[in-house]
């Protein structure tokens, strides 16, 4: 069963997946046996505006952390989301070229990004936040931006 | 409300009234290429601001002929506000659908789009076109078939619209 935190702002509730680890710029990390799923965080997706495309990274290809793992259009901006692990690349959602806006409709399910085999995952692991530290930090950004 | 002196119905276009965002504005930009410069003797235009103050005649024209709702965003305030006033919608279309299919016409500006968002908007007029002349090839059309009871004007109930 998916587990959240969650914040509310106005008519906004963010919720954070407990079970995933974020880097601050809002992509979440979920280990799977040796893969790790990642994807944006509810925060980032709803700050963005609605998903009109998505480029993801190519299969096989091997990311160092911050690099370009997609580009993501929406309504509002574009942006990269940074790779918050190294690895290689071995799925991509295969679903978001059609339905792109999975990505705002289930974020932590649907909507994922990418699966890849981490380099060291322990090592990216430490330097990304638990999802409490991730709250917190919306919250922070949340605060700043009032 | 614009009528020109036919009896035939009419279908009704319905755009959302989302001020401050381009896809907002490019809704009503098609609705305007549709019911003045394409189609203007088979459509009409209502503002769906006075659906939502419960204008009666605005009601009555979408309780009683096909509509055609256009939103810019997911919140589809046209398509719930049609459906609260007893209207009958026969299609639905989103911006952002039609964007999906013509990446290159961006839209930017809310009072003033750019040239992404006309071209948009007009991508989105030929849509809903290709979607009247298929309503108007349908037998049901012109029937009493799509007349209803008008429901009574009650508070507006949507306040993002």
């Amino acid at each position: 069963m998916d587990m959240f935190l969650e914040t509310t702002f106005e008519k906004f509730t963010f919720r954070v997946a407990v079970d995933c680890y974020y880097n601050p710029e809002g992509v979440w990390s979920r280990p799977e046996e040796e893969l790790i799923r990642i994807g944006l965080s509810d925060f980032l997706q709803q700050r963005s505006g609605d998903v009109a495309f998505v480029e993801t990274a190519q299969s096989g290809i091997t990311l160092s952390v911050g690099d370009d793992v997609a580009i993501i259009e929406t309504i509002k901006v574009n942006i990269s989301l940074p790779s918050p692990i190294a690895g290689k690349v071995v799925e991509v959602n295969p679903s978001l070229g059609n339905a792109p806006e999975n990505i705002n409709q289930d974020p932590y399910g649907d909507g994922w990004i990418a699966l890849i085999q981490p380099i060291d995952w322990e090592a990216d692991r430490a330097r990304l936040l638990n999802a409490q530290s991730y709250l917190a930090l919306i919250q922070v950004k949340i605060e700043e931006e009032r | 409300m614009k009528t020109k002196g036919t009896t035939e119905p009419r279908i009704v276009v319905i755009p959302c009234s989302g001020i401050g965002k381009s896809y907002g504005s490019v809704s009503r930009e098609a609705g305007f290429v549709v019911t003045e410069d394409l189609r203007p003797d088979q459509t009409q235009l209502v503002a769906l601001s006075l659906l939502v103050l419960g204008d009666q005649d605005s009601r009555t024209a979408v309780a009683t002929q096909p509509c055609i709702t256009l939103d810019g965003c997911k919140l589809a305030c046209a398509e719930k506000m049609v459906q609260q006033s007893g209207g009958r919608i026969a299609k639905s279309f989103s911006v952002l659908d039609v964007f999906r299919r013509h990446r290159d016409h961006k839209p930017k500006g809310i009072a003033e789009l750019n040239q992404g968002g006309l071209d948009l908007a007009r991508a989105m007029a030929d849509e809903i076109v290709a979607a009247i002349d298929e309503l108007k090839s349908l037998p049901p059309f012109g029937s009493n078939e799509l007349s209803s009871q008008v429901p009574p004007a009650t508070d507006p109930q949507v306040n993002h619209a």
